[in-house]
């Protein structure tokens, strides 16, 4: 995609001597609309006094109207929709409510206080579901087990759900069949007449001690700010109008976890790791910022607070590129609206621990069932870290985006999917940056999206080639 | 155009044993970046002709590559011995170019980035100037736009705010019109004595509200501070009698904490009531030693406590977190009155504390100060700045009229500058 525009030639290639008239060809950058949506994700006041309970009360609230529509459209608008106080054994009827998956090894602090005397350490997990998993439906006054034709191990607790079936004498709800809220109204995307690129980055991983992918990052720079390739690379280059990273610009391995626990006089001297690398981050941008407008997602290992929402990265981590207007910091989940496409999207908290909490492993099947579930996160506030609010839940997706990411995934995925309603929705996992030295490019005319891949050649790469040829 | 750059890269390369990359060439010798990549195989191509020692060259490599199905756009450095290997793979190549010659042969591409890293550092500010790129979206604010984008930014969730609280607060850092700090340090001369008779008037005033706490100090202009100190002291008990209570009773609570009394706001056009202020008598007497303390206040560029107007809004003695070890209590006494009234000695000290304030950009900062507080030696442990209401008693006949006016156009400037800074002490105020 990216390519073949780029590969239309039009001038002579740079494999010759430098013409003394020419001065080099200079591109306008073209620039889109664009305009924030992600008021909804700002914590005004913080209080933190609050119970969670609120969250899943104001969930269900706002979900069922949804949720009793879908229902009637798939079962008939004759079914009867009951809450759980009014079930009746053997009466079929359809209920609305929250699931909530007891698990056992899903770990607990109360366990491990309980169990504290003869604790053994548990080997991390990369999952929590096992056979003994059960699947509850709550709503706001009682809960019921589930058993029957939904896949316990897919279900993830807090998802809002409408079932169909009966109760048994046993107590137990036997589901027939169940829906979900599905994808939300969208706003048609306006048909643009020429081809622009927003590019995705997600997990630059500064600041590990290995600084492997630097040469990458720094081609990742050089090709957006037009430095490198021939004309047509970068005449096309310049039509990428917005760069987005979706957050973890640190590494993870820059959180010294001993920091806590020296003492402080030992370490008074010395300065974070973050320190350097948000310096190194902030270099990065300044080089971005003055040729493209670049929005800046904060992830799990980035300076801001850590629960969902997370609130913007501050500008005086910035000192170089926050005096350019070109630098936006915004939340993370990230909403907004370019050039009439609307994006919406996560450094991938969610999916993650989505992935722990079900039988789903591929970022891009959980992206779309959170889409399907119409709700961003809808582990949180059980297994990820959420702001208590109260009044509403800002994870209910109200509108269809355009574009649905989620970022550090560790590969590259894209689909697109169709609504019911004739909705168009390009899904993407953003790869992790300093793992795989990709970033992608979405195009907005088409919402196609292709990775870009950055290389270059390692002490290492030899020795595997040479290995190769010996063993030929 | 004139050849002399490959004079110029060929010092580089073989005098000065460097890696000339394309992008380093750009910054070094101002050309476009298209131009370095042509002169750098300019100067490969002469070289290579010459057969002079070898050397050794990267290629940028671009273009598209299907890879199990999926195409991607590929962007690489590679060396040119990898160079046809590499393109033969390619499905369609977009770009080749010189990437960099050097004399070595590179067995890993680091150094390139290093490189380019150094050339760049120097360049920071203009480093996309000579790309093929450019943004006019990207132009730099200046320090007023910054500063306007900032205000903007902040107005609309801190005004509620301070309405709310009905705090009224200043900005941190903000800089002062000089001609008000001018008036202020005249005012300061002017008013001084006032302190002195606060002492003997109105103690009762103290007992008004027991319960409130320190007025918050968030107003921090600099300038204005050391005025503050001095010139402040007769409005302010006219204007907020409660405050200065609230002083006191802080006073009595922690002595070596207590705060300097809170001084209001804007020492301006207080000049009028100075002039007929009744106590010149010290300023003789103290005048030096003021000056003194004025050039040593100076010194600090730390923002200095201030008051709120109207209101008296429960504050933390807690800071919530310091950078500095808190013990770290400087004290600096200061005779400041002796031509008083009264018969005990008021001195004034310099007490290193910390203080919590949001800046403009709305995040929490603890910021560790001098601040001035009276202080007796014969009565520590008894309110020290109730000098304050005292003297707001003594003076409420002759001039409360005036101040009160004074006070209204205070109270909408300070609540003009709510707007800059929402207050600190709303985090604390219990909901």
């Amino acid at each position: 995609m990216f390519s073949d525009l780029s590969a239309q030639k039009e001038g002579s290639s740079l494999l010759c001597r430098p013409d003394s008239e020419d001065q080099g060809p200079v591109f306008e950058r073209t620039s889109m609309a664009y305009s924030p949506c992600s008021e909804r994700y700002s914590v005004g006041e913080r209080s933190f006094n609050r119970q969670y309970a609120h969250i899943y009360a104001a969930r269900l609230m706002q979900m069922r109207p949804l949720l009793s529509e879908r229902a009637q459209k798939k079962w008939g608008s004759d079914v009867v929709i009951k809450k759980l106080c009014d079930l009746e054994t053997g009466v079929q009827c359809c209920i609305v409510g929250t699931l909530f998956k007891r698990m056992d090894l899903q770990p607990s602090i109360l366990r491990e206080i309980s169990e504290e005397h003869n604790l053994l350490p548990q080997p991390a997990r990369v999952k929590y579901i096992s056979d003994a998993d059960e699947l509850i439906l709550e709503d706001e006054l009682q809960r019921i087990k589930l058993e029957g034709k939904i896949n316990r191990d897919k279900c993830v607790t807090g998802s809002v759900v409408a079932i169909y079936g009966v109760e048994k004498n046993d107590g137990k709800f036997t589901v027939e069949d169940f829906c979900v809220a599905d994808l939300p109204p969208q706003t048609p995307k306006p048909a643009l007449n020429s081809d622009r690129f927003v590019l995705l980055v997600s997990g630059l991983g500064l600041g590990s001690s290995r600084a492997d992918s630097m040469l990458e990052l720094q081609l990742l720079v050089d090709m957006v700010t037009g430095q490198l390739g021939d004309k047509g690379e970068q005449r096309e280059a310049a039509t990428i109008s917005r760069v987005l990273l979706a957050g973890n610009l640190l590494s993870q391995h820059i959180q010294d976890k001993e920091a806590s626990t020296k003492a402080k006089y030992l370490t008074k001297k010395t300065q974070a790791g973050s320190v350097e690398a948000i310096r190194l981050v902030d270099e990065i941008l300044l080089q971005l910022v003055a040729s493209v407008p670049v929005d800046v997602m904060p992830g799990q290992y980035d300076p801001t607070n850590y629960i969902l929402p997370q609130q913007p990265l501050h500008k005086c981590m910035f000192p170089l590129s926050s005096i350019y207007p070109t630098l936006q910091l915004s939340s993370n989940p990230y909403e907004a609206t370019i050039e009439g496409v609307r994006f919406l999207g996560t450094s991938g908290q969610n999916v993650c621990d989505i992935q722990r909490y079900s039988s789903m492993d591929n970022h891009l099947e959980i992206l779309e069932e959170t889409l399907r579930l119409r709700h961003l996160a809808p582990t949180a506030p059980d297994t990820l870290g959420c702001y208590p609010f109260y009044l509403k839940d800002p994870f209910i997706l109200e509108e269809c985006p355009h574009v649905y990411f989620s970022g550090n995934a560790p590969a590259f995925d894209s689909k697109l999917i169709k609504g019911p309603d004739g909705q168009e929705v390009l899904l993407v996992t953003i790869p992790e940056f300093s793992s795989t030295q990709k970033a992608c490019l979405v195009n907005l005319r088409t919402l196609q999206c292709e990775p870009v891949c950055f290389s270059a050649f390692s002490a290492a790469d030899e020795d595997e080639e040479s290995g190769m040829n010996v063993s030929h | 155009m004139d050849e002399l750059y490959l004079e110029n890269i060929d010092e580089f390369v073989n005098d000065h044993n460097k890696i000339v990359t394309y992008k380093w060439l750009s910054l070094t010798l101002g050309v476009h970046v298209n131009t370095a990549k042509q002169m750098l195989y300019h100067y490969l191509e002469n070289k290579r002709k010459e057969s002079s020692p070898e050397l050794h060259a990267t290629y940028l490599v671009s273009g598209k590559l299907v890879d199990k199905g999926q195409t991607c756009h590929k962007v690489s450095v590679v060396r040119e011995d990898q160079l046809e290997d590499f393109k033969s793979k390619m499905n369609l190549i977009v770009s080749v170019h010189i990437y960099s010659v050097q004399k070595a042969l590179l067995k890993d591409s680091s150094p390139l980035y290093n490189v380019d890293y150094d050339a760049l550092k120097d360049n920071l500010k203009n480093c996309s100037r000579y790309s093929a790129i450019q943004c006019s979206k990207a132009v730099p604010m200046s320090p007023v736009e910054l500063q306007q984008a900032r205000e903007t930014e902040r107005a609309p969730a801190s005004a509620p705010e301070s309405q709310k609280l009905g705090v009224s607060s200043g900005s941190s850092v903000a800089s002062k019109p000089s001609a008000k700090t001018q008036k202020g340090i005249v005012a300061m001369f002017a008013k001084q004595p006032t302190p002195k008779n606060q002492e003997s008037s109105k103690p009762e005033q103290r007992e008004e509200s027991p319960m409130l706490e320190v007025p918050p100090n968030k107003q921090a202009s600099k300038t204005n501070s050391v005025e503050n100190f001095f010139g402040k002291k007769p409005d302010k008990p006219l204007k907020e009698v409660q405050s200065s209570a609230a002083v006191g009773q802080r006073g009595q609570s922690s002595p070596p904490v207590e705060k300097q009394e809170p001084a209001a706001v804007e020492p301006q056009k207080d000049t009028k009531t100075d002039s007929r202020s009744k106590s010149k008598r010290i300023e003789a007497s103290d005048s030096e030693e003021e000056k003194m303390e004025k050039k040593k206040r100076r010194r600090i560029k730390r923002p200095e406590p201030d008051s709120s107007d109207e209101d008296v809004i429960p504050d933390s003695p807690q800071p919530l977190e310091t950078r500095e070890p808190s013990p770290l209590k400087k004290e600096a006494t200061v005779q400041l009155s002796q031509g008083n009234s009264e018969t005990k000695i008021r001195k004034r000290r310099r007490v290193l504390k910390p203080r919590v304030f949001l800046d403009e950009e709305g995040c929490m900062v603890t910021e560790k100060e001098y601040v001035s507080e009276s202080y007796s030696e014969t009565e520590d442990d008894v309110p020290a700045p109730k000098n304050a209401p005292r003297d707001a008693k003594a003076k409420l006949p002759s001039s409360s009229k005036e101040e009160v006016k004074k006070s209204q156009k205070k109270s909408s400037s300070s609540s003009h500058k709510g707007t800059k800074q929402a207050s600190i002490t709303g985090f604390f105020q219990k909901k």
